[in-house]
């Protein structure tokens, strides 16, 4: 917060939270010479209530709504926070600023000065109490605790109810129905008469002996009271049952938590306020994990937290009991509670160095996503990977992966993942990408060699597509070359691969070839065409020779190189030499390769010279027929 | 129309699953404050047209791009990317902010994950030291409705990836969108399954409701009946077949991506010129399509031409006589469906065009031949021919495949040939495409004898005399064809594995049966034999969801509504995939990428 440039230190400070401001920020409240400052935490200042002060001490209330103050001629001030109006005055005896200044619940205030604690509310004359012993002011929600060296007490304004029912001569319904219950327990007839009195106002007194009974620490007056409750409850139609029920229930539970050897005396308005789950939280950690298993199975909560907290617990002080008694003991526990992490119980294992234990729960765990990692983490990495493969989820076997990766030397990663074929083709898929080196290290150490090839191969490709890696444009083709060599040459170590070993052999044998073309015909067109587009291109170029050279290096069969010529003259549209080439022998697949050349062309008349040469009658008619349509289309179309 | 269908007609209404997937993505974009870059993968462009709209996105400050090798060109400091968890990707990434930095641009980056983060892509970008410049998060989309009755799992590759590579993560994924999907629709009590992916996809099923169970009680009737797996290994013949139905040969011949394809602008308005690319829309919102998208083409020419005779003769009435206001009114509401009309009749005619094509019949009466299996050298030879002429490699490639998964195999003599007249003819980089076919079995050396006779009458695959206008079996999407897949399925539905089990053995991989229930005890699922499916209750049809995993074609998806519309069929169909696929998308998938 920002600078304020006060000159004098602020005589008295407060704090509201943040909840309870309007900006939603925290504000701060400094009594500073006769007025206050708020400050906010942006360090926007405002001064309000000039001329109040000086004030002595200040306080606000539990719900942040109130402020209680003392000013310097003796006065109790009440007013909002907001400073609009004061609610409250009241003049004190002595103008001596009293040691602690605390509210009482959300209505009254107390002051304490030496050995006096004044109690001032907004009815009535002030209480006074006189302490012999020091004593220290905490406020609750609806009281104040009084410390003393030797005692706690609770000092609270009495709850409206219980005065409608125990103030001396009460007539209120409430108490009148009280009285009923007496009278009906000791068989006399005046019970009727007073619940006849009542009889319109029925519901509320026992609404208010609900009440009354939850404000009572005394568990017979509890009874006595919530009995009163049932019994006038069993002549209105239209009370809620529920609410006496409700009412026995956390009755019940505050009783258990008050008794001496807990030690947790709540009323029942910090009860609600605290919500079941933290005092459960509380009572773990005090370590009464019995009582508070049973509230939480008694409200229907989730007991995971007790059990778990339990289960840590047992853990840290049992370290004389070996590890399968333990276990036992810890599975007993943990299989009340479905859903229950033992991943997390046997991390907590980990932890105080129970490794052995830690394994043995993790197996119980259902949830692969939380075993796994804990597998790891115990160094079970065996077991993680097999579980890991079981589960199915991939993500979870490349975790495990990665960590064998990590922390064990390659030979070691190698062994578990080949005897798994999952986990191996994920490790293969990943070093595909990312780890080509590492990968090969793989394939020969399990003896792949041509998968290693492969590789080989693959960077060759590689090369072409981004030559920079290489070095410059046309000295590349030689260390290409020598990768397809030397994957040749691993095809060729097994005799499965002895076509793929002959296909590398002629893919370097062609790259050779096409870079003497592109160095003869100074066109770079050549590489990394397969070998028919090849033979086109030379064809288209007028290089028969070339072509021809190709054909018998690949040993490319009669049939192909009858279709790859006719088409790669069609294209040129060179028909004559096309007629010649017709003429040169029975062409080995017939004439249906010129016939289909000219068509595609769009040439019918070149087309009509091979269409009587076709030897099959049916294709013929096709043929004819197709010309004949199209030629008609055509006539539509223009 | 819009790309994003309604699907409020199907027999299951997958909105929820949609408005899910909406809301999520608007909140990842929500809690990334003012305007910022969205760098989206290609392959996810597409199936999120079919969840948000674009001006949604840039309503919400997102400026688009597409992921490549190119860096982000834009004033925005924040980028954020959202891709598929694909280890190749990350480069990309990695990449971009490599030359952001160099250039000294100070940029946020967030990268989002779809469907789930994966430690392999996180260690990518670790190893490429980007990692702690980037916030990671995940968009699970499991599933997106492409139809009112279709959930895609948009896994492009995933047949591939299994047969050739052994990955099973898009199981791992298929498995999680059912469960997904069992959360919002009730735990499916019968689990049926054909096929290796298929069963692992099964165990990991019951696996996952064993550790994060789907709640519900006995009283509650789940929605979904039955879940029939299947993998694409078991049937490759019917996607390498040419697809007849319109919507299947518009995929055939257009490529249908996420519900729409895009043509010449000249196919759909002969005035049009300038040779723009124009998309069209086709899902079940359009009535027209709804009613013919599943029929033989031959028919639909018929339908079409009925059509616009009627209207013809409505537009001539008009003319002549004195119509009531009422005539008049019927008159203007037919007029309504003339846009859909003419955007068929254009489609129609475009496709007749095509099909009319020699070459068109002559691929046809090949399938055929191989289909039958009686003479194999003419196949054999075909094929070859195919190859001389350097025709496109992946119709050479689906023949092949037809060719050698009906006769187990290729001869070693034979296979060797062909191999070295591919390579030879399309370069020496295809020695992936043939490594990756080889593995995956669909292009192999034969081992023993073809039991695919044996198949194809135990199955009544071909069908003579089908009649494609009046159809009483699905063989009429293939014009005499009944897809091997769903035989299988109509067994399935019928009576379950058991009478099928010899013709099972016979096809690839296992197969496995079992009954679900949310209380299922610690040891799983019992795997008792079920009865014939349970009669479906107060009149209701039960749903079985039949999912394909490794795609399914267009052509199979009309067949299962076909099954689905007759009378005597006691359920609704719904159908799950991890792509809509036809020959040639998947052969492309084991295509390229030398290694």
């Amino acid at each position: 917060m920002g600078d304020l440039g006060l000159e004098e230190f602020p005589l008295c400070m407060a704090v509201i939270e943040p909840k309870y401001t309007m900006s939603g920020n925290v504000e701060v409240l400094l009594g500073v010479g006769d007025h206050v400052l708020l400050v906010e935490e942006d360090g926007g200042v405002q001064v309000v209530g000039e001329g109040l002060g000086p004030l002595q001490k200040m306080v606000v209330s539990c719900n942040g709504k109130l402020l209680a103050s003392f000013t310097h001629d003796g006065q109790l001030l009440v007013m909002p926070t907001d400073f609009s109006s004061i609610i409250f005055e009241y003049a004190c005896e002595t103008a001596i600023a009293p040691e602690q200044l605390v509210w009482c619940g959300m209505d009254s205030v107390l002051l304490y000065w030496d050995d006096m604690l004044l109690m001032v509310g907004p009815y009535g004359d002030p209480v006074r109490y006189i302490y012999d012993e020091p004593i220290i002011l905490i406020p609750e929600c609806d009281g104040a605790r009084i410390l003393s060296n030797s005692t706690m007490e609770f000092l609270q304004r009495v709850p409206a109810s219980t005065e409608s029912i125990f103030k001396i001569g009460s007539t209120e319904p409430a108490a009148l129905l009280y009285d009923a219950l007496d009278h009906f327990d000791r068989r006399s007839a005046k019970a009727d008469e007073n619940l006849r009195l009542i009889r319109s106002s029925l519901p509320e007194a026992v609404e208010a002996c609900v009440d009354a009974a939850g404000h009572e620490f005394d568990p017979s007056l509890q009874q006595t009271l919530l009995r009163a409750a049932s019994y006038g409850q069993a002549f209105c139609s239209q009370f809620q049952r529920e609410s006496i029920q409700e009412m026995s229930k956390t009755l019940r539970v505050l009783n258990a938590v008050r008794s001496p050897e807990i030690g947790i005396p709540l009323s029942i308005q910090q009860y609600k306020l605290l919500t079941p789950s933290v005092l459960i939280g509380r009572l773990v950690n005090a370590h009464q994990h019995l009582l508070a298993l049973r509230i939480s199975g008694y409200l229907g909560l989730n007991q995971e937290v007790v059990i778990m907290h339990w289960a840590c617990s047992k853990l840290t002080v049992s370290s004389a009991i070996p590890d399968p008694t333990l276990l036992e003991i810890l599975l007993d526990k943990l299989k009340l509670c479905r859903g229950i992490s033992y991943a997390a119980v046997a991390g907590h294992a980990d932890q105080t160095g129970r490794r052995k234990l830690a394994a043995m729960l993790v197996e119980h765990e259902p949830l692969s996503s939380k075993q796994v990692p804990l597998l790891l983490g115990i160094g079970e990495e065996d077991t993680a990977l097999t579980k890991s493969t079981e589960s199915g989820d991939t993500d979870l076997i490349y975790l495990v992966l990665f960590h064998i990766w990590q922390k064990r030397p390659p030979l070691e990663l190698f062994g578990m993942i080949q005897a798994r074929p999952l986990a191996r083709d994920l490790f293969i898929r990943y070093a595909r990408c990312y780890k080509h080196e590492f990968l090969k290290d793989f394939f020969l150490s399990t003896g792949q060699l041509h998968d290693v090839a492969y590789l080989l191969w693959k960077e060759s490709w590689e090369m072409a597509k981004n030559p920079m890696a290489a070095g410059r444009g046309y000295s590349l083709h030689g260390p290409r070359i020598k990768l397809i060599e030397k994957a040749q040459n691993l095809f060729a170590e097994t005799k499965e691969h002895v076509f793929e070993s002959k296909a590398a052999e002629e893919h370097a044998k062609l790259l050779r070839i096409q870079h003497e073309l592109e160095v003869s015909t100074k066109q770079p067109i050549f590489v990394d065409s397969s070998i028919s587009d090849t033979i086109r291109t030379c064809i288209v170029l007028g290089n028969h020779r070339a072509a021809m050279k190709v054909k018998t290096e690949f040993k490319v069969s009669e049939k192909r190189w009858y279709w790859l010529k006719v088409f790669a003259l069609a294209t040129i549209r060179d028909w004559d030499a096309l007629e010649k080439f017709s003429k040169e022998k029975r062409p080995p697949v017939g004439y249906k390769p010129f016939v289909e050349a000219c068509i595609d062309a769009d040439e019918k008349t070149e087309a009509v010279k091979y269409i009587t040469k076709l030897a099959d009658p049916r294709e013929k008619a096709e043929v004819s027929l197709y010309l004949k349509h199209s030629k008609h289309l055509h006539v539509n179309a223009t | 129309m819009s790309q994003i269908p309604n699907l409020q007609n199907g027999p299951i209404d997958f909105t929820p699953i949609r408005d899910q997937s909406h809301k999520e993505l608007i909140s990842i974009l929500k809690n990334i404050r003012g305007k910022k870059c969205l760098v989206l993968d290609p392959k996810l462009g597409g199936p999120l047209s079919l969840i948000v709209l674009t001006s949604v996105l840039k309503e919400h400050g997102a400026e688009l791009h597409h992921l490549n090798e190119d860096p982000i060109e834009s004033t925005c400091t924040k980028v954020v990317y959202l891709v598929q968890t694909q280890l190749h990707l990350m480069k990309l990434i990695a990449s971009h902010i490599r030359s952001d930095t160099s250039k000294g641009l100070q940029r946020e980056y967030f990268l989002y994950f779809v469907p789930r983060r994966a430690v392999a892509c996180e260690k990518l970008l670790e190893e490429e030291k980007v990692h702690n410049l980037i916030t990671i998060g995940e968009f699970p989309l499991y599933a997106i409705p492409v139809d009112e009755d279709i959930l895609s799992f948009e896994l492009d590759s995933s047949c591939k990836e299994f047969l050739t590579d052994g990955d099973t993560t898009s199981l791992w994924h298929i498995a999680k969108a059912i469960h997904k999907l069992e959360f919002a629709y009730g735990l499916i009590p019968n689990v049926r399954a054909k096929g290796k992916a298929s069963v692992r996809v099964a165990d990991m099923l019951n696996r996952m409701q064993d550790e994060e169970p789907v709640n519900s009680t006995d009283t509650d009737v789940p929605e979904i009946n039955t879940v029939i797996l299947i993998d694409r290994e078991v049937d490759m013949i019917t996607p390498m077949c040419c697809q007849l139905t319109y919507e299947g040969l518009l995929d055939e011949f257009l490529h249908i991506n996420n519900g729409a394809v895009e043509i010449d602008g000249s196919i759909m308005d002969a005035n049009e010129k300038d040779g723009k690319k124009k998309k069209v829309p086709l899902n079940s919102t359009d009535k027209l399509f709804r009613e013919t998208r599943d029929l033989n083409f031959e028919v639909v020419v018929q339908v079409l031409r009925q059509k616009a005779t009627s209207m013809k003769q409505d537009y001539t009435e008009m003319q002549s006589t004195n119509q009531t206001v009422s005539e008049l009114k019927d008159f203007v509401k037919k007029l309504n469906s003339l846009p859909e009309m003419t955007r068929h009749i254009n489609l129609a005619q475009h496709l007749s065009a095509l099909t009319s094509k020699p070459s068109f019949s002559g691929r046809l009466d090949m399938e055929q031949t191989i289909l039958e299996a009686e003479s194999y050298d003419i196949c054999f030879d075909h094929i070859e021919e195919m190859i001389h002429k350097q025709e496109p490699l992946v119709s050479v490639l689906r023949l092949l495949i037809l060719l050698s998964v009906t006769n187990a195999g290729l001869p070693k003599r034979n296979f060797d040939y062909i191999r070295r007249e591919i390579l030879h003819s399309y370069g020496f980089e295809h020695i992936a495409t043939l490594n990756n076919l080889e593995k995956a079995g669909l292009v192999k050396k034969q081992e023993g004898k073809s039991n695919w006779l044996t198949i194809k009458r135990a199955l009544q695959l071909i069908v003579e005399d089908t009649d494609t206008t009046n159809p009483k079996d699905v063989s009429y999407v293939f014009s005499g064809y009944a897809p091997l897949s769903i035989r299988l399925i109509q067994h399935a539905i019928r009576s379950g594995w058991r009478p099928l089990e010899e013709i099972l053995k016979l096809l690839p991989g296992t197969h496995t049966e079992s009954k679900r229930s949310a209380f299922a005890n610690a040891n799983g699922p019992s795997s008792d034999i079920l009865p014939g499916m349970d009669k479906p209750q107060d009149g209701r049809r039960s749903l079985v969801l039949v999912v394909f995993v490794g795609g399914v074609t267009f052509a199979e998806i009309s067949a299962l509504r076909f099954l689905s519309s007759q009378e005597g069929m006691a359920y609704d169909i719904i159908i799950g995939t991890t792509k809509i696929i036809n020959g040639n998308t998947l052969t492309e998938t084991f295509m390229g990428n030398m290694g």
